[in-house]
């Protein structure tokens, strides 16, 4: 008993002795507390001495807790820009009591903390769910803070879609924009001899061609011509980009309205069915998938690009951090390709992340809530503050080594995206050749831009997932009874939700 | 302090009765709140239309005949079973073998016993990682490394349907078998061992010893530990979710893994999920209560 009672004391002690050695930062739900002062480039450091000291409000008063705060962990150059915003901030509003707070969003530990009031006042959401969270309450409205500001008038149309519920009241702002195209490597591409005589390489301009040169770098390096993340919803979102190239869009669309208001499911359209085909080409007919697909998902994705085990992946602007300063795929080893045209067009979704704002917050929440984000640099704004924010925002991506690339912006705002636009060049540090047609490929028009499917698009991409999943893992699967049976189940799914 | 003992004798209670109950008190105290409430509150849940935590309609039975009558529910209902088959086959003697050998040697049972109880103090999604290394397809698979060596081509394991339950029990043995051995150790070390003496002079053999001593012994424990397992194993969820997500085409999507995807997998449908969890906990009840009255009946024969 004696040597029992000696081991429990022993145990508590070593537990209190954890305890109290680990603090505050070790616990995630706790209010971020940054210790030291990060080490940074001089560049950044003067950005950041630029923002202004003067009082702009000093009635107003409130607290606000700043979801996304960067880890302990997070680059030196990203935590001297957050505390810099912070410092700003406490100066111009010396009366708003800032709360850092790591959280990051996700669907499912959303819900629980905006239902108990722990949610913290600004969060950042991906455009899949804003939507959902203003249909379930579960979001502040924040026109009448925006009105106050006046940016109202200058949001673009389509995001407003996004982020407004049916009486046009807003729930949020566009944090960033995205394009979906393709990550390549362009060391496995030289390896494969698929380079002009520039260096630069001869990437695919169609689903064809992704195919033939996907099986060309198979051949001459051994490595995967594609990572496809077909795991969960992934494989099904990517998906609907191909389908589209394929022509499921307006009529043929993968889900659609009937004439009564019906929600219809539509997979077994001859497009949809060509587009699966070809899905299931690319695991058998030309093997140029990753040895895992269907355990892949999206970081899994940008890790096997970023690590050269494959040479091309679909992703967007917004990612290109992942394979190069996360990854360590050099800066001259990376590029940005349109989405490849497929035989009936060529389309890519357009998307992006928000920010939105926890269900309680009050009039001066909002307020101070929107002065944070001008400080940030995220409000069409052009005054010396706003210019020091993108300016510092632009310096840390280029201090730790991410591509600095133009943005697409979601403000309709033609001085401010000019002025945003010259920053950026001023920091860019890659060879633009490589990112060039991606762009000019949004600003010509020569590619369709789309948003997400309308409704339920989880729903869907999951279904769509898992018949990927069987024709990818199936020789001999039949795609037109995978994609009928898939079909039946979201159809059961909509007249659940939605149609009855 | 007597006229206390007297008003509870009177009202057929004992004032050890009355300790008793305070001692169990705060027990029975987080029981309600963390246990029963959050179990009463899921089967009324399943009763209705949700919106995100919040019952909106009394819809009665629907949300089961709805989920019951989706395919991927028939899916994750035989993949379960499928789950406890394999749990069975590969799980199930491994730890009582474990405990035998362990218990049988004479030098290092102390480093062998450490040693198997080890992969248990890993935390869980350590270990499915590991494991994922191990089984990962391509050239950078431990596996595939090893039986290159052997002339064996590079081999897909999680991405085969058929192959993804049989892989995801191994793991989950490999964590678990050192701790259910240890209780299975101390179930044997209970065992006489005059009788083991006894069986010996009557000249039985290791095999007859193990059959006609230690089995029966340990009977009781090994009934318990099955439907422990059974029940454990039934509600398996982030093994499957953490190293296949469910696939290949739901290959390995179990119950409790598809009640998470009703509740945050993209329709927060609350009503759904608390139907499927209630489902999930029926199953385990029926079957708690035939191994109960089988149990019951093997007492009343003994």
């Amino acid at each position: 008993m004696k040597k029992i009672s000696f081991v429990f004391v022993l145990m508590m002690a070593v537990c209190m002795l954890f305890t109290a050695c680990g603090g505050k930062n070790g616990d995630d739900t706790e209010a971020a507390q940054p210790t030291e002062a990060p080490q940074i480039s001089e560049d950044l450091g003067n950005e950041l001495d630029s923002f202004s000291d003067e009082v702009i409000d000093a009635d107003l008063t409130c607290t606000i807790t700043l979801g996304n705060w960067p880890p302990d962990t997070a680059a030196a150059s990203e935590l001297a820009l957050f505390e810099g915003y912070k410092a700003t901030m406490e100066k111009q509003y010396p009366n708003v009591t800032l709360v850092p707070d790591y959280y990051s969003y996700s669907l499912s530990n959303y819900v629980p903390m905006a239902k108990g009031g722990t949610a913290p006042s600004i969060f950042q959401p991906p455009f899949t769910d804003p939507q959902l969270l203003i249909s379930q309450n579960l979001v502040g409205d924040v026109t009448d803070a925006l009105k106050e500001i006046g940016v109202l008038d200058k949001f673009s149309p389509s995001y407003i879609e996004m982020l407004a519920d049916d009486n046009g009241r807003i729930y949020g702002l566009p944090r960033d924009g995205y394009v979906l195209g393709m990550h390549i490597n362009v060391a496995l591409f030289r390896e494969a001899g698929l380079v002009d005589e520039n260096g630069l390489p001869i990437y695919p301009k169609s689903l064809q061609e992704l195919a033939e040169y996907g099986q060309i770098i198979r051949e001459k390096t051994d490595k995967a011509g594609l990572v496809f993340p077909a795991s969960e919803t992934y494989g099904g979102w990517l998906f609907t980009n191909i389908a589209w190239n394929f022509g499921c869009v307006g009529e043929s669309a993968l889900e659609y309205q009937d004439e009564n208001g019906r929600w219809i499911c539509n997979f077994t359209s001859p497009e949809c069915i060509a587009a699966m085909e070809y899905m299931r080409d690319l695991r058998w007919k030309y093997d140029i998938l990753n040895a895992d697909t269907t355990t892949t998902d999206w970081a899994g994705a940008h890790s096997e690009l970023g690590t050269g085990e494959a040479a091309m992946n679909f992703a967007a602007d917004d990612s290109v951090d992942q394979p190069t300063s996360n990854k360590g795929l050099a800066l001259e080893d990376f590029a940005l390709i349109p989405f490849p045209e497929g035989p009936a067009g060529r389309y890519a979704l357009a998307g992006g992340t928000c920010y939105m704002f926890s269900p309680d917050i009050t009039a001066d929440q909002g307020r101070a809530l929107m002065a944070y984000l001008k400080i940030l640099g995220k409000l069409p704004f052009l005054d010396d503050d706003i210019v020091a924010g993108m300016r510092s925002d632009y310096a840390a991506k280029k201090d730790r080594g991410a591509p600095v690339l133009p943005a697409i912006s979601a403000w309709n705002d033609d001085e401010y995206n000019k002025t945003k636009r010259a920053i950026i060049d001023e920091y860019c540090n890659v060879d633009m050749r490589l990112y060039n047609d991606f762009f000019d490929s949004i600003s010509e028009g020569t590619i369709t831009l789309k948003a997400e499917e309308p409704v339920f698009a989880q729903q869907l991409y999951r279904e769509l997932t898992a018949v990927i999943q069987r024709m990818i893992t199936r020789e001999g699967a039949d795609v037109v009874k995978a994609l009928t049976s898939a079909q039946e189940s979201f159809q059961e799914y909509l007249d659940d939700e939605i149609n009855n | 302090m007597n006229r206390i003992t007297r008003h509870f004798r009177g009202k057929g209670m004992k004032m050890q009765d009355l300790r008793s109950w305070l001692i169990m008190l705060p027990g029975l105290i987080l029981m309600t709140f963390f246990v029963w409430e959050p179990l009463l509150e899921s089967i009324r849940m399943s009763l209705y239309k949700t919106e995100n935590v919040e019952l909106v309609e009394f819809v009665g039975l629907k949300n089961f005949i709805s989920v019951a009558g989706k395919t991927n529910f028939t899916q994750a209902l035989v993949n379960t079973f499928s789950y406890t088959f394999w749990s069975l086959v590969i799980g199930f003697l491994l730890p009582i073998i474990l405990a035998m050998l362990i218990g049988e040697t004479s030098r290092g049972k102390g480093l062998f016993r450490t040693a198997a109880y080890l992969p248990n103090m890993l935390p869980g999604l350590a270990v499915i990682i590991l494991w994922s290394a191990f089984f990962s397809g391509g050239k950078t698979g431990v596996l595939n490394i090893i039986l290159s060596h052997f002339g064996v081509s590079a081999q897909t394991y999680l991405t085969k349907a058929n192959l993804v339950i049989p892989i995801i029990i191994t793991i989950a043995t490999w964590k678990g078998a050192g701790a259910t051995a240890l209780i299975y150790m101390a179930g044997m070390a209970g065992v006489n061992s005059e009788l083991y003496d006894a069986a010996a002079i009557d000249g039985a053999n290791v095999w007859q010893r193990v059959r006609h001593v230690l089995v029966p012994a340990i009977k009781k424990l090994t009934w318990t530990m099955l439907i422990l397992q059974i029940i454990s194993v039934f509600q398996i969820m982030y093994e499957p979710m953490v190293l296949t997500k469910g696939g290949p085409d739901n290959a390995s999507l179990s119950l409790m893994q598809l009640m998470w995807q009703y509740a945050f997998g993209g329709s927060m449908d609350y009503g759904k999920a608390s139907a499927v969890a209630v489902i999930v906990t029926a199953i385990l009840l029926v079957m708690t209560a035939v191994y109960s009255y089988f149990n019951r009946k093997e007492s009343d024969w003994d």
